[in-house]
């Protein structure tokens, strides 16, 4: 589904990104770790061009997103994508920030973006809150409203940035039984995350950055338990 | 000291006329400056270069030069120049409106630009328009920081607005100063609309401090 090929990214002459090539599968789950600094965000970022490559390929479902002849909005559409701090829009009730986009983007009437957007609420534990402003929600009720606001689009793939590292750490379960559930039903996912539990259990595969190399990349159980490269040894040394 | 303000009664009527006079140039002046304004901001955030460069100058230009000699440009060099005989009531639109505009567009630009960036990443990811992201997130955002600059930039207007008087424009000011000469007493006149530009500008201010709180309320 994804086609990651000889990817570089450079802000000014600062190499972020180091020839990256790598697939994800429909229905892959993908962690992305490594240390701070490493590149994981920007890697994540080329994936819906937030950032524009400064070479190499990113191919989603076979249209080529760096080629010249590309719609990126029409891409975007199909991409989800959940920040660390939200970003929820804040001068907009959950249930606008969810039918927005639907009705603005894809021309859905309005009761049917209602529709769909409070059956979402209601699969990540939120359908009570339709009226609120997300100033006056938790941290992991507003990543929740932001997960579902992504998922109003009906994208193919999601991509997570460090969902969960701006939450407080009794509020980090319920994020990430959310994002299990939605890993669960199929759903392709790159995730770049600090937490090690949810890679080892949720994910199909492990990328691991540092210094913008992909220096490693398996299947969590081998990766976790024995892994093959010394800076991977050491970076698990330290986190866990 | 002889204050007498009984000799200036007749010419009254007179004075209070110059209250339209002058809200009416101020008010087309902050109409036409919101709108050059607004554009101008929209240049400079966009990534077209020209533009970009466009708009720069034209604040460098009009927030270097003192509003003075810009209105006396204005209203001197349009005859010379093309023989149109400019009224100074549009002399004075012209002079203020795009002089505001340059001020206006400088508070919209830092206005939108306070908005967290992260805004706009989300509306990008979601596959937003430029257009719609700036008109239904951006700039409802952008408005609040916008608006209580905005109300300074127009109270300033309406107290800058006192030197259209020096083109023969009939405003408060230049009234004043007619009654003063018919009455061979300049102070009484002048504290008389001292009085009505703080009015107005008191007007201006509540104004403004309703339209905050009521932007507030969705906080
Ligand atoms: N817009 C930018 N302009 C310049 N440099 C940038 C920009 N974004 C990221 N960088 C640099 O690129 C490098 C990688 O950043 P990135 O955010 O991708 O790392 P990360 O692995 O996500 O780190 P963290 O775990 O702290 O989020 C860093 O050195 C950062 O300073
Ligand atoms: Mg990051």
């Amino acid at each position: 589904m994804i086609k990651v090929e000889h990817l570089y990214k450079k802000f000014g002459s600062n190499e972020v990104l180091t020839d990256i090539s790598t697939d994800i599968k429909k229905g892959e789950v993908v962690s992305i770790i490594g240390p701070s600094g490493s590149g994981k965000s920007t890697f994540l970022r080329c994936l819906n061009m937030l950032e524009i490559p400064t070479s190499g390929k990113v191919i989603i479902n076979g249209q080529d997103l760096t080629g010249p002849k590309k719609d990126v909005q029409k891409i975007r559409q199909g991409i989800g994508m959940v920040f660390q701090h939200f970003h929820l829009f804040p001068h907009l009730t959950v249930l606008e920030n969810l039918t927005y986009a639907p009705m603005k983007v894809k021309g859905e009437s309005k009761s049917l973006a209602e529709e769909k957007a409070r059956a979402l609420l209601l699969r990540v534990g939120l359908a009570e809150k339709e009226k609120a402003y997300p100033s006056s929600l938790s941290g992991g009720q507003k990543q929740r409203v932001a997960i579902a606001r992504a998922l109003a689009m009906e994208p193919e793939l999601m991509l997570f940035d460090e969902p969960t590292s701006a939450l407080d750490p009794e509020m980090v379960k319920e994020v990430l039984d959310v994002m299990k559930d939605l890993a669960k039903s199929g759903m392709t996912m790159a995730v770049v995350t600090h937490e090690m539990g949810f890679a080892r259990e949720v994910a199909d595969r492990v990328l691991f950055l540092d210094h913008g190399i992909l220096v490693e990349e398996g299947k969590p159980l081998e990766f976790f338990a024995s892994p093959k490269t010394e800076r991977a040894r050491d970076f698990l040394e330290k986190v866990l | 000291m002889n204050l007498d303000f009984s000799q200036m009664v007749p010419y009254i009527p007179f004075i209070l006329e110059g209250i339209w006079v002058t809200l009416k140039f101020v008010i087309v002046a902050i109409i036409l400056g919101s709108i050059l304004g607004t554009i101008l901001a929209l240049f400079k955030i966009g990534s077209i270069k020209p533009l970009r460069w466009f708009a720069d100058a034209y604040t460098s230009i009009f927030r270097g030069t003192p509003l003075i000699l810009q209105l006396m440009i204005i209203y001197y060099s349009i005859p010379q120049l093309t023989g149109y005989d400019i009224s100074p009531f549009l002399s004075a639109i012209l002079a203020f409106g795009l002089n505001s505009s340059a001020y206006i567009s400088e508070i919209i630009r830092a206005g939108i630009q306070a908005v967290d960036k992260g805004q706009m990443e989300a509306a990008q990811a979601l596959g937003i328009p430029y257009r719609a992201m700036m008109k239904d997130i951006i700039l409802p955002q952008a408005l609040k920081n916008i608006l209580p600059a905005l109300m300074n930039e127009f109270i300033t207007l309406t107290k800058e607005s006192a030197i259209v008087s020096t083109i023969g424009y009939l405003d408060l000011m230049r009234r004043a100063q007619v009654v003063g000469s018919d009455l061979f007493r300049n102070f009484e006149p002048l504290l008389f609309v001292g009085l009505i530009y703080w009015c107005l500008v008191m007007g201006l201010t509540v104004l403004g401090r309703m339209f905050e709180r009521r932007l507030k309320q969705s906080d």
